[in-house]
């Protein structure tokens, strides 16, 4: 089980990434678990995640989040620009597999 | 261009950086997030009170039973906001400090009704309820801000009472807050007393004049109205989010005046702000989402050719709806394109403009003071925002069609790059 953390300002468009991302899983017949909060909720998620992803508008908040990451002993990273705007599930999914390392 | 970009970039992302990990200003931005739902609550019974025509169908007397039945929807929540605010704030700050977070909310609220009028027209044992809404948003910023940092001074001072061993952690707790808070708060009761020296009484009338009152003018004119606009486009230019950037410095100003309006509009007098919150988010934001990107998806819809943008309007169109645009955004690309960079920023600055006139001229009503939630689609919007009046919608969709008129001929060249390019790799 895979655990796939998405953050952006409120959640909103991340979620539209969510989906994508859960029918790209589900076709390659991953069991993931993907979700999107907004930022503020973010550091309190992480707790139960394998890995963080954020909204490339919010990029700015690597650095604060960074630590509660590392705290909880997960890979965070931005998510690509254009693979956010294609709204390219597939892609950001393998991205965030890469990330936890398998 | 490219290295003017690079060197752009290289400047606003630490902009962002400071504004958005600076302690203060996100647990001001946090704080009214936990107010939020409460702002949206009295907002919806604010519309339904006053629905339209509901004054001529009923009589005077019952419409006066039915408004003064909703009234207290709207009285215990949005009217006095700033308290729920100032419990966010204080609770938020000291929580990123580690602290107990709920001592945080309890002490700045504490400490905020301590400063506080508390008389009426000379009746004692009555809080002055415009004192917990617009009026003392700022004092109250501020004393959430300073009473949590005065509370974690004399904690870290280690003042606390400690308690022998065997005695449950949640009794030991409760006492270890009592010396810190007793010190904060007595400080603030002594800032209180000497406050009622000087000529200004209260320390509110003193924050009101020396801080609001002028800060709040400044934020309810056009022209500092149009800066925050542009800042907000650039940016979103270099893929920043510009509003949460933005607001987190016009938020408390933007608010004020939102209440300010609520007020007179709740009293039907006449409102005195054309800006308010609402005036952002309903004619700014409520059109697509930032840069009022619905009118680029209708355009698409009508003009393009591209594979590639059809695909686009496709993709970003629902969600577009619903002022939800990073598709938009990112895959058209707005970001770093100087293709789109001209349209981008003038478009919202006309309709700025042109819904500042309407307004100022009287076309259309001003913001009634209602926090419209921002995902909800364009005309809806404008109506709810305007205290339920059709020039509302209307002036939105007007503002759509001005984006979509110089928006054109930029789209009409991108579409055609992507065009050739798409034919030629084609071939």
């Amino acid at each position: 089980m895979k655990r796939i953390l998405l953050a952006c300002s409120s959640g909103m468009s991340t979620s539209l990434l969510v989906q994508k991302m859960k029918e790209a899983a589900e076709k390659r017949g991953i069991e993931a678990e993907i979700w999107a909060v907004a930022q503020d909720k973010a550091e309190s998620e992480m707790s139960h995640a394998d890995c963080l992803l954020i909204g490339p508008q919010m990029r700015f908040l690597k650095k604060k989040l960074e630590k509660t990451a590392e705290a909880n002993g997960i890979p965070l990273d931005i998510i690509d620009p254009i693979a956010y705007g294609r709204i390219d599930g597939e892609a950001v999914l393998i991205k965030a597999l890469d990330l936890i390392g398998e | 261009m490219n290295k003017f970009m690079t060197f752009l970039e290289n400047v606003l992302l630490p902009i962002a950086d400071k504004l958005n990990n600076n302690r203060y200003l996100t647990a001001l931005r946090d704080g009214f997030m936990v107010a939020l739902p409460l702002i949206i609550f009295g907002s919806i019974f604010v519309v339904i009170a006053n629905f339209p025509f509901l004054d001529r169908i009923l009589s005077k007397s019952a419409y006066q039973a039915y408004q003064n039945a909703l009234g207290p929807a709207s009285q215990a929540t949005l009217s006095i906001m700033g308290l729920f605010v100032i419990i966010g704030i204080g609770y938020k700050l000291l929580q990123r400090y580690g602290g107990e977070a709920i001592y945080g909310g309890i002490v700045a609220i504490a400490s905020f009704l301590i400063l506080t009028p508390q008389t009426v027209e000379k009746v004692a044992g009555v809080i002055p309820a415009a004192s917990l809404g617009a009026q003392g948003m700022f004092l109250g910023i501020l004393t959430a801000f300073t009473s949590v940092e005065l509370y974690r001074f004399f904690v870290n001072k280690n003042w606390t009472i400690k308690m022998p061993q065997g005695v449950p952690d949640a009794v030991s707790r409760s006492f270890s807050s009592l010396i810190p808070i007793t010190l904060t708060l007595t400080v603030f009761l002594i800032i209180r007393i000497l406050f009622s020296l000087t000529p200004y009484e209260t320390v509110q009338n003193f924050i009101y004049t020396v801080l609001q009152e002028p800060l709040t003018a400044l934020g309810s004119g056009l022209a500092a109205t149009i800066v925050a606009v542009i800042l907000i486009q650039i940016f979103w230019f270099f893929g920043l989010h510009g509003q949460i950037i933005v607001n987190s410095v016009f938020d408390p100003i933007w608010y004020t005046l939102n209440n300010q309006n609520l007020e007179a509009f709740q009293h039907g007098q006449a409102l005195p702000n054309i800006i308010t919150k609402q005036f952002v988010d309903s004619f700014l934001v409520g059109m697509g989402g930032s840069g009022m990107t619905l009118a680029v998806v209708i355009l698409i819809f009508i003009i393009g050719r591209s594979r590639q943008i059809k695909e686009l309007g496709k993709l970003g169109g629902p969600a577009g709806i619903f002022n939800v645009n990073e598709p938009i955004i990112f895959g058209l690309p707005i970001i770093m394109n100087p293709l789109v960079l001209i349209p981008w920023i003038i478009a919202p600055v006309v309709v700025t403009i042109v819904t500042y006139f309407s307004m100022a001229t009287g076309l259309v009503p001003k913001p009634a003071g209602i926090i419209v939630p921002w995902t909800t689609p364009i005309v809806l919007n404008g109506f709810l925002a305007t205290g339920n009046a059709w020039q509302g919608g209307v002036l939105q969709l007007v503002n759509l069609l001005i984006v979509m008129a110089i928006w054109w001929p930029f789209l009409k060249v991108l579409d055609k790059n992507y065009y050739e390019k798409e034919k030629s790799g084609a071939q």
